[in-house]
């Protein structure tokens, strides 16, 4: 199904998309498949699968740079993976079987987790997270990790505490992942800093070293199963991945706080509305 | 290992960013919408098909960028048995399965 309008529109949504997730540092899918439920009409499953895309191809753009800044602690990362990717293969397979309805009220409710969880972050102020030791598992594997943290001008180290309880909210996480074509970021990263006390520039770093490998194993369902639209998945690649390099040039320039404020609102709207839509499917 | 893996996300990227790109452009160029689902073979060829659409380029754009997180994971594989790392080049061995394992996976 082609048509030029649709891909202009296409391409001018995922751009915003794109350009509110790289500036708020969160945010793969779950503006992306609403916007596109609701302003293009496309059902939920097809919109799943072009933002899943997306979100590898930003992931992917977004930890070329994470990486290399030490932020990421890779064996965290990896052995998280291992939830996440389970997860994600479920979900991903589960996604046919359940109603267009059903996923909508799903997807609100994440959006309205989502939220709930960056409002309750705003809060806080000083320090991310507590220094603890790394539990018996973290200690056995060693997924303690240190970075070099610029703006505070100190070495950072620290442990992983409730490893098994951070695993099992990445498996979720994972499922999400499938099931609605979103990255999950929004459910990792606190999980990670609020479960496992990272730091946050970590679990952020960490998270998004992750979101790339878990898309990428729901998008291959996706795409074996033939639940991508190739002619909105493309615009929606390049949308966002323009939209998130800009993005990116501006996240200096914007306070913090206002946007996350913003953010929340949005999203808690978004999470409502699917509810709301999803209920009366 | 950071390096590698910077450097196969960047190269991923872009390879399948321009891939997409092009494809889309010659889709809305030619107006051929063909759909490329299903795996060129033997009868395309035999039957003297066209199985190069706009569509497929598209296609291939798509499978490098999902392949590239895939390449770091294998990469890293190799690193942590280069590392001597035995557990860890497992539990990366076991996400790679996982990963395969979801791609042979029909729904039916």
């Amino acid at each position: 199904m082609f048509n030029i309008g649709f891909v202009l529109e296409a391409l001018v949504i995922s751009f915003g998309s794109g350009v509110l997730g790289a500036l708020l540092g969160l945010g793969g899918g779950v503006i992306m498949v609403p916007l596109l439920i609701f302003l293009l009409g496309v059902p939920i499953h097809i919109a799943a699968g072009a933002s899943i895309v997306a979100v590898v191809a930003t992931s992917s753009a977004a930890a070329a740079t994470y990486v290399r800044e030490k932020l990421t602690n890779i064996r965290l990362g990896i052995f998280l993976e291992l939830a996440t990717t389970l997860g994600a293969v479920s979900g991903a397979l589960l996604t046919s079987t359940i109603g267009e309805g059903i996923l909508r009220v799903i997807f609100g409710v994440s959006l309205l987790y989502a939220a709930v969880t960056m409002l309750l972050q705003v809060r806080r102020k000083g320090r991310s997270w507590t220094q603890t030791p790394n539990d018996w598992l973290a200690e056995k594997l060693g997924l303690g990790g240190s970075y070099y943290d610029a703006a505070r001008r100190e070495e950072v180290s620290y442990g992983v505490s409730r490893t098994p309880l951070t695993f099992g909210i990445s498996y979720v996480a994972g499922v999400l992942s499938g099931l609605l074509g979103i990255g999950g970021g929004g459910i990792k990263v606190p999980a990670m800093n609020a479960a496992s006390n990272v730091p946050m520039k970590a679990a952020l770093a960490t998270s998004n070293f992750m979101i790339g490998v878990t898309a990428a194993a729901s998008a291959l369902v996706y795409v074996r199963n033939q639940y991508c639209d190739f002619f909105l998945t493309a615009p929606v690649v390049l949308g966002t991945l323009a939209g998130a390099y800009v993005g990116a040039k501006f996240t200096n320039r914007v306070r913090g706080v206002v946007l996350k404020r913003l953010f929340i609102a949005v999203m808690t709207l978004l999470g409502i509305s699917m509810i709301m839509s999803g209920v009366g499917m | 290992m950071e390096e590698i893996a910077s450097r196969i996300l960047r190269l991923g990227v872009l390879a399948s960013t321009a891939l997409v790109l092009i494809g889309l452009a010659l889709t809305a160029i030619t107006g051929d919408t063909s759909h490329p689902y299903g795996l060129p073979d033997l009868d395309w060829i035999i039957r003297g098909d066209p199985f190069l659409a706009p569509s497929h380029i598209i296609y291939l754009g798509f499978i490098i960028l999902i392949s590239t997180p895939v390449l770091n994971i294998i990469a890293s594989i190799l690193m942590f048995i280069k590392a001597r790392d035995g557990a860890f080049a497992a539990i990366a061995s076991l996400v790679l399965l996982i990963l395969i394992f979801g791609f042979t996976l029909g729904v039916g």
